[in-house]
């Protein structure tokens, strides 16, 4: 009895807040629509606090329209996210839970994220949203059109930038959203050993690259990083030699349909060219048990000239040194077997999918606090996470440094990666890693791919395994 | 109540049949018992049991012929597929080769180091009673947490190697977990290192349960300590040694924890024992074939557990 008395108190209090408009509007300049507030610039500002966004007056236009948000008192929503984007929302769940009045629990997910998820999705257990890699293979773990909701409806897809406008939809629908710029695998290099080493223009084609990787080592210095102890970082420099096959479509069509085979020449040769640079020296001397984090460190002061990596060693620099600083030692330029194509990896950094939980008020929370995320608080979210723009009209923070507007631009050229293409998810670092060690031979690192490649696809049931 | 009495009772059913005159006859203590706890009473827990234990252990058994899997809801049987998927690339040979050695090396050096412990501090003496304490610690400590803990003091820019540096006066940068030959040796003296505090107890009690009219006798003929060792207390700790050495052997091919944690079963796969490479094929969704490896692993421990326990058992009866 008393329970409803409670409840019939809060339904009566919230009628006569949404009617007086007294809920919040004074702190955020809402103005009341219906049962909803229109969340200004300036409740996006006020959250960001000192926000050095701006938003041009086309895309203020846009996120007026767009930034209708909900009063949700009652909402509880929980996000899942991975260690690397553990933080990235904050600023969004802040602002979020202050314009609507809902809570929102994050809840962090210990890597290896990718199979950490699934495998509690397995026993159940299912949160409203989460980051998540928009890619096929990945996706295809949660069983994306029995678990994901589409997304092709929402207004801030029309407002993506061109290069942006194709992630996150697999097979013709939009599950993901994508909220921060793709990564971009390319090679970051310290600008100071480049001049030493007399190296005044930027490779053009892998084989250039390992020319110059000689001319730094001539010089006294350590050519690339890698980061033998982390792996995951291995699988990039045989990544972007897959680009061009890519670009005219040679290599993934056929693959998937189990009409070619990973153990074909272009991986084979993509593979042993990376074991050659190992072999050669080109590398750190403790490339085995080399980190990520060492990896960031040794570009940035120079002890190593190279690292073939993707936006995540710009974040973990970014955390650490300002804009001018970055720009003063490190470069970034795209590269590829014969060219300078980009490699673009949209990783769960940048990506976020919505749950289809059966509960209508807690999916539409979870919209909502999309919209809010790439409307209202647009501007102030990427001034937080000091990124650049993905949206046409909103302009990128003046906090972000130089080299990652150019990574963002390179986006332009550039091609899915060999995590994003194959239709089934193969774990190449980790037989890379073996081969570091010696105990697997460019041929047998092909094979592995291949026959994880050939278990997954058979078990997603796949046509033609 | 005499033994006689009690037995020729026992032998009586005829007193639970109704009597001609259709009264009852007078029911024993032991049958009102039953009666006033009827096996309903056990259900509860013959349904948790059935449920959490019976149901999942037999569902080891059915899973691993499905193609379950997390990529769609329906699990059909599939047959042995799930067993040919898994023994195709040679990973489940490695994973049960790094497995045995894994087990062999925890189960011979936690023995070694338990039993050296207890003989250390067999005595009750208020430094030894504090060492075992401080020796039983680690047993407490979560798995994950030493694996963490060991991880951070092995790496190249670790603590063991700023200590070795500070010693040697060398500039010290040896990757102790980076050896595709000796890193599962190093988290095998791990894993070693947190159960010893368990097999010392154990050892301890058997220790203590050493008659102290066969030492003295020992001590009368002469014996040295090591003689006294070697021919009284180690005899008698046979049951001991048959309780650790199993306890360590399923426990370490049971294990995942502490090698998750430090090495994540590297490098190049030379730790990747039997669970950690399961955990990777579930991770990547793969659910019947990880639910096929767990078969080969309880049949695994079945073939070897049992052989050793009846070595063990038959050497204490030969002692």
């Amino acid at each position: 009895m008393k329970i409803t008395r409670v409840q019939v108190l809060a339904v009566t209090t919230a009628s006569l807040l949404a009617l007086t408009a007294c809920g919040g509007s004074s702190s955020t300049g809402a103005t009341p629509v219906g049962n909803t507030t229109s969340a200004t610039s300036g409740a996006a500002t006020s959250a960001a606090g000192s926000s050095t966004a701006t938003a041009t007056g086309a895309a203020a236009g846009a996120s007026a329209a767009a930034s209708s948000v909900p009063k949700l008192p009652r909402v509880h929503l929980t996000m899942w996210t991975a260690q690397a984007s553990a933080t990235e929302a904050d600023q969004v769940i802040g602002a979020f839970e202050k314009a609507t009045g809902a809570t929102v629990e994050k809840v962090v997910i210990p890597d290896p994220y990718e199979t950490n998820v699934p495998t509690k999705f397995a026993s159940g257990a299912k949160p409203d949203l989460m980051f998540y890699q928009p890619s096929q293979n990945t996706l295809a773990a949660l069983q994306y059109k029995k678990n994901l909701l589409p997304l092709d409806n929402e207004p801030w897809v029309s407002r993506y930038a061109d290069s942006v406008k194709q992630q996150g939809i697999i097979d013709g629908t939009r599950y993901a959203a994508i909220v921060t710029s793709p990564s971009v695998i390319g090679v970051y290099y310290n600008k100071a050993d480049f001049a030493k080493a007399g190296i005044t223009t930027m490779p053009v084609g892998y084989d250039e690259l390992i020319a110059d990787a000689k001319k730094l080592k001539a010089a006294g210095i350590t050519p690339f990083y890698e980061a033998g102890a982390d792996k995951w970082p291995l699988a990039w420099q045989v990544a972007v030699q897959l680009a061009e096959p890519t670009k005219d479509g040679s290599l993934w069509p056929a693959l998937n349909a189990n009409k070619d085979k990973w153990t074909n020449p272009v991986f084979t040769d993509a593979i042993t060219k990376y074991q050659s640079v190992i072999q050669q020296g080109l590398v750190n001397s403790d490339y085995k048990t080399g980190t990520f984090v060492n990896q960031g460190t040794a570009v940035y002061d120079g002890t190593a000239a190279m690292a073939v990596q993707l936006d995540a060693l710009l974040s973990e620099i970014q955390a650490k040194h300002t804009p001018a600083e970055i720009d003063k030692n490190l470069g970034f330029f795209p590269i590829s077997a014969k060219g300078s194509i980009a490699t673009n990896n949209p990783d769960q950094t940048n990506a976020v999918v919505l749950l289809n939980t059966e509960n209508k008020q807690r999916q539409d929370g979870a919209k909502a606090l999309l919209n809010f995320w790439l409307g209202a608080d647009y501007p102030a979210f990427i001034a937080a996470a000091k990124t650049t723009s993905i949206e046409t009209g909103v302009d990128s923070p003046a906090a972000v440094p130089q080299i990652a507007r150019t990574i963002s631009a390179s986006l332009a050229n550039s091609v899915p990666s060999l995590y994003i293409e194959p239709v089934a998810h193969v774990d190449l670092y980790l037989y890379l890693a073996d081969m570091l060690y010696g105990k697997k031979t460019p041929q047998q690192v092909a094979k592995a791919s291949q026959d994880e490649f050939t278990q997954e696809a058979t078990a997603q049931g796949v046509p033609g395994f | 109540m005499s033994v006689t009495t009690h037995l020729s009772r026992r032998r009586k059913p005829a007193v639970l049949r109704p009597s001609l005159s259709g009264q009852k006859a007078p029911v024993p203590h032991s049958h009102r018992s039953r009666r006033r706890h009827p096996w309903i009473f056990v259900l509860p827990a013959v349904a948790m049991f059935s449920v959490f234990f019976l149901a999942p252990t037999l569902l080891t058994f059915f899973y691993p012929f499905t193609n379950w899997s997390a990529f769609h809801s329906n699990i059909d049987v599939v047959g042995l597929k799930s067993f040919r998927s898994i023994l195709h690339d040679g990973s489940l040979r490695n994973a049960l080769q790094a497995t045995l050695i894994y087990a062999f090396v925890v189960a011979v050096c936690q023995n070694l180091f338990g039993l050296g412990l207890a003989l250390l501090l067999e005595e009750d003496t208020w430094l030894n009673r504090a060492l075992r304490t401080v020796f039983f610690l680690p047993v407490l400590l979560s798995a994950l947490a030493v694996g963490y803990v060991f991880r951070a003091f092995l790496t190249p820019d670790g603590a063991l190697n700023h200590a070795l540096s500070t010693i040697s006066g060398a500039h010290v940068t040896f990757a102790w977990l980076g050896s595709t030959t000796w890193t599962l040796v190093v988290v095998a003296l791990i894993h070693s290192w947190k159960w010893m505090g368990l097999s010392m107890l154990i050892y301890l009690a058997g220790l203590k349960a050493v008659p102290p009219e066969l030492l003295e006798a020992a001590r009368t003929d002469g014996a040295g300590r090591w003689r006294t060792f070697q021919a009284v207390k180690f005899p008698l700790l046979a049951p001991a040694v048959t309780f650790n050495v199993t306890l360590a052997l399923i426990g370490t091919l049971n294990s995942f924890d502490i090698v998750q944690a430090t090495t994540g079963g590297g490098p190049a796969e030379a730790t990747q024992i039997f669970n950690v490479y399961m955990f990777r094929v579930f991770g990547e969704g793969l659910y019947a074939q990880a639910a096929a490896m767990s078969l080969v692993l309880f049949l695994v421990v079945t073939a070897l557990a049992i052989p050793v326990i009846m070595f063990l058992r038959r050497r204490e009866l030969s002692l």
